[in-house]
């Protein structure tokens, strides 16, 4: 068990690598906008490795078709995730940092903390679309 | 009829005929039944199926790429001294429709370089994003098009959404 095998340790590896470099970015990046760029991709992938090389390890075939619906779910999940953390930061006020290095910055949605305003419009065009379905 | 219900069908009768049930011979006859629609796509009207399946396939290479630029981009990032983030929030109009489909297409620019989606308008025909990473809202933009035109080529094209009077 302790000695080095490729196949399983190197995608473990790069996987903690990237698991590593999230929490990096966690710490370092400026505000909850940026940081969820690191968290929801380095983490993703980095523990893509690491399931993987966890499946490559156990030969089991009922444990490698776990590891494979486990890996789907974990793809779909945790970037959805990092949507609705950044939604509901926004639409209840958190402002995002903007431009930097002398650049204007661009808020083209320009909803920041209209999170009663939003749910009102998402309801009455709801209501207006099923209005016309009928 | 539908070109995945015809596509098992044809690796279903393959394997009969191999007279051995087993996933090998079912995937034996689905690729060989894959070619034969391909063969003829207009006797079976299986052009579309073959077209979106070969899409699909080119796009999950694609995802692939992404997937590794968007985290090789963003680790170097976390770890150089002054990394040139230029955040901003970008207004994309979309032409992909159904919740479905754009909750795919949250997910898939979550995991792209340098977008993370953030919200809808009202009537789900623009998206919001946060980029970091681009010089520019236009190349912010161009990247989550990108992605929705791949999407869309995977696709059954819808019919156009019938007009109502009032």
């Amino acid at each position: 068990m302790s000695d080095f095998s490729p196949l399983r340790d190197i995608p473990i590896l790069i996987g903690a690598f990237f698991v590593l470099t999230a929490a990096i970015g966690l710490v370092r990046f400026p505000d909850l906008y940026t940081r969820l760029h690191a968290s929801s991709k380095l983490v993703t992938l980095g523990s893509a490795g690491i399931f993987l090389g966890a499946a490559l390890e156990l030969t089991d075939a009922a444990a490698f078709t776990r590891l494979a619906a486990v890996l789907l779910f974990h793809f779909l999940t945790t970037p959805l995730t990092a949507y609705l953390i950044a939604q509901a930061a926004y639409l209840r006020g958190l402002p995002p940092l903007l431009g930097g290095g002398g650049r204007r910055g661009i808020d083209e949605w320009g909803a920041l903390g209209q999170a009663e305003q939003v749910a009102q419009a998402d309801r009455d065009a709801q209501r207006a679309m099923t209005a016309e379905g009928e | 009829m539908n070109g995945l219900t015809l596509n098992l069908l044809l690796a279903v009768v393959w394997m009969l005929l191999a007279g051995e049930v087993s996933a090998r011979e079912l995937l034996i006859g689905f690729l060989l039944g894959f070619g034969v629609l391909t063969l003829f796509p207009r006797a079976l009207g299986t052009g579309g199926y073959v077209r979106r399946s070969l899409a699909t396939l080119g796009f999950v290479g694609f995802f692939l790429r992404e997937l590794t630029v968007a985290n090789v981009q963003v680790a170097l990032f976390a770890l150089r001294p002054h990394p040139p983030l230029n955040p901003m929030l970008v207004a994309v109009p979309l032409r992909l429709r159904g919740d479905s489909a754009q909750t795919l297409l949250v997910v898939l620019v979550n995991l792209s370089p340098g977008t993370v989606a953030l919200g809808f308008s009202p009537d789900r025909r623009t998206l919001y994003a946060h980029a970091i990473g681009t010089p520019d809202a236009q190349a912010a933009r161009a990247s989550i098009i990108r992605i929705e035109d791949h999407l869309l080529r995977c696709m059954a094209p819808h019919p156009p959404r019938p007009e109502v009077s009032p």
